[in-house]
């Protein structure tokens, strides 16, 4: 285990590009000569040139020269400092950066925890042609570690790298210090990994959204439609009933927030393309900021195909997912694995975060799970007798187990289907209130990590929540002893070893074995 | 312990302390006291001539409404809700049950568990008493249980961080 320790020393540190300060605080700059024209523009507009700072005399003149340049000096000597203390580095096991001028930060982040990487691009970087790199580490909590900005091209090979990383395949880097043992598992890993370090995975598109559905959609958005008829109505009814026009004037805001509305969704959705590629999902999407996600396969916590109300007519669905470290705040964007799509879509994208649907007739299941109420995959289904408690969706609520997740349906005017594989299970929870006791219900969660999705099993009878809680404890059970998919693409029996190293203090001390 | 129609069968429940009850009624009874002598100043404004507007017998009912509230409160609802919580350690997981009118029964597996904590409030303490809480990386399955005897919590933290890493699994 010694090997780690001296990988940690021994792999070099890198520093972001020289430009990212200025990408980052580009707007205090902007803000500063903005500031000074307008004071210019409006002394000119006014005749009145004596009011520009030249006019003065040299003795203020000088002081406030000093005193502006002082100023840029220091903003470009912060701008030099921030990005000289600023370094990063990727070892076999860690991510690490350090940052801060005055306040050092340390961060630290396990490959084989990461959950999901993101290669964002603002539009200045973008013109810049750089990119920033996030990283999800789902290690108690801990936020997202970032490393802005690279070079694009750089970005995508160090996504690459720690994703091969991550999935277990250990492509050490060529090190020219090496000792003896690090050569050693360079000749023992470089046979199983060669090249791991910078090919590119090759890509399929599986799913895109063109303009015209992604429009369609955006307009078909209950928020959207409830705004604007609160603006529309009482407009519309004081301008015809009362007949004075310039109540009309009252739709401008109305306008201006449906449109910001619209103009969110079709930004941050624009040209939305999902692809496969063997490191997993991969999502690209967004106008003047884009997005290119990667989640690994094993990493998906659980998956909703979901029909909102508005869009059936059309047939189209989105597909959303719990991944740790997404959260549920900022997570709403990057948790939509198929943003809007035709069921064809969603055949396409489910298989490549579910690889293995543990079923027969997976496409069955999934029809049947979003069709009405039909049953032929052997759903268990809410007891007529608590028909009463949801009227509506009774007929649809109920559960599904494959070999290797459950499947939840529910929902009668907004369809969704919900699949957690069971080795992701973190717990499960039964539920009764006073009224579902009644009826002899209850309720089952499973419970998943925070997301969009909050996988629940409504109003199963207490005989069928009672047998699906314990089968689903066993059966969470036995899958994580089965797939320790930390590292998803490793052996089982090599997986085993994986967890838990030493902490390289303890390891770097002792000789190695 | 009663035996409610949602647990799974053959599961032998381990109480919790039955000081833990004591616990529970002084911190009630803390918040009760609160609670009247807030109501109860209507009725002090009103005796001491302030205010007349409130009828004379709207500013007797409601302390005396706030003191009925706590009584059945301290004499039934939290005894029964005491003895509602309940824990169970099995070969892979932990259960755990607690609520009369809902009813929540949770099972989490010990390689799931991130960290354990123990906890103890000046009341806990007092009492010898501490809290067991578990977290994982699900915010609606982290489980905790109150009321345990200091021992006992230092022997459940034990037990399960090292279950929880021997078992331990990736997210």
């Amino acid at each position: 285990m010694s090997i780690e320790s001296q990988e940690q020393y021994e792999s070099p540190w890198h520093r972001v590009h020289p430009i990212s300060p200025f990408v980052r605080g580009w707007v205090v700059v902007v803000g500063a000569i903005y500031i000074y024209s307008q004071n210019i523009l409006s002394s000119a507009l006014e005749g009145n040139l004596k009011g520009n700072v030249f006019e003065l005399p040299s003795e203020v003149l000088w002081p406030i020269m000093g005193i502006a340049f002082g100023i840029i000096a220091l903003l470009l000597v912060g701008f030099y400092l921030s990005w000289r203390f600023t370094q990063y580095q990727i070892t076999d096991d860690h991510v690490r950066t350090r940052s801060g001028i005055l306040f050092r930060q340390h961060r630290q982040a396990r490959i084989d925890r990461v959950q999901a990487i993101d290669i964002v691009q603002p539009l200045l970087a973008r013109i810049f042609g750089l990119a920033e790199l996030k990283f999800e580490v789902a290690d108690s909590g801990q936020s997202a570690m970032n490393l802005s900005y690279l070079k694009y091209s750089d970005a995508q090979t160090l996504r690459n790298t720690i994703l091969a990383r991550a999935a277990g395949l250990r492509a050490t880097a060529p090190h020219p210090s090496g000792t003896d043992d690090a050569q050693e598992t360079q000749a023992a890993s470089s046979s199983s990994s060669n090249g791991v370090e910078t090919a590119e995975a090759p890509e399929i598109v599986v799913a895109t959204t063109p303009p015209g559905r992604l429009i369609g959609s955006s307009i078909l958005n209950p928020t959207l439609l409830v705004v604007a008829l609160a603006f529309l109505i009482p407009v519309v009814i004081g301008g015809v009933l009362l007949e004075t026009p310039a109540t009309y004037v009252g739709l401008l805001p109305g306008l201006l927030s449906v449109g910001a509305i619209v103009w969110n969704e079709l930004n941050k959705g624009f040209g939305f393309t999902a692809s496969a590629s063997p490191d997993g999902l991969r999502l690209k999407y967004g106008l003047t900021e884009t997005s290119h996600q990667t989640i690994p396969p094993g990493r998906i916590q659980a998956v909703r195909v979901h029909a909102p109300l508005f869009w059936r007519p059309f047939g189209w669905y989105r597909v959303i997912a719990n991944v740790a470290g997404y959260g549920e705040a900022s997570g709403e964007q990057r948790s939509m694995l198929l943003r809007v799509g035709k069921l064809e879509d969603v055949y396409a994208v489910l298989p490549i975060v579910l690889p293995d649907p543990g079923t027969d007739r997976p496409l069955d299941l999934l029809t049947d799970g979003l069709k009405d109420s039909t049953d032929q995959t052997g759903f268990t289904q809410t007891p007529r007798s608590a028909a009463w408690l949801s009227p509506l969706a009774f007929k649809r609520q109920g559960y599904a187990s494959t070999s290797t997740s459950i499947v939840i349906r529910g929902g009668r005017l907004s369809r969704h289907l919900t699949y957690v594989p069971h080795e992701r299970t973190q717990g499960v929870l039964m539920h009764q209130g006073p009224i579902a006791r009644r009826a002899g219900v209850a309720d089952v969660e499973l419970a998943s990590t925070s997301g969009q999705i909050l996988p629940r099993v409504k109003q199963m009878s207490v005989a069928e929540a009672r047998s699906l809680f314990l089968m689903q404890a066993d059966r969470a059970a036995t899958a994580r002893r089965l797939h320790d998919r930390n590292h998803w693409l490793v052996a089982e029996q090599n997986a085993q070893i994986s967890p838990a190293p030493p902490s390289p203090q303890s390891s770097q001390e002792q000789p190695h074995e | 312990m009663p035996h409610e129609p949602i647990d799974p069968v053959g599961i032998e429940w381990s109480r919790v302390s039955e000081k833990y009850l004591k616990v529970r009624v002084i911190s009630a009874l803390i918040g009760h006291v609160v609670f009247v002598l807030i109501l109860s100043v209507p009725l002090v404004m009103r005796l001491l001539g302030v205010w007349i507007w409130p009828a004379e017998w709207i500013a007797w009912a409601l302390p005396i409404v706030g003191l009925i509230w706590t009584i059945i409160d301290v004499l039934f609802i939290i005894p029964r809700q005491v003895r509602a919580i309940g824990y169970a350690e099995r070969q892979e997981d932990l259960l755990i049950r607690s609520g009369i009118m809902f009813r929540k029964l949770m099972v989490v597996p010990y390689g799931r568990m991130q960290y354990v904590d123990v906890e103890a409030g000046p009341v806990d303490r007092a009492f010898g008493l501490c809290k067991v809480k578990m977290h994982t990386a699900s915010p609606s399955a982290n489980p905790e249980i109150p009321g345990i005897p200091e021992a006992e919590g230092a022997r459940l933290r034990e037990q399960l961080s090292a279950r929880g890493e021997a078992k331990l699994a990736g997210l």
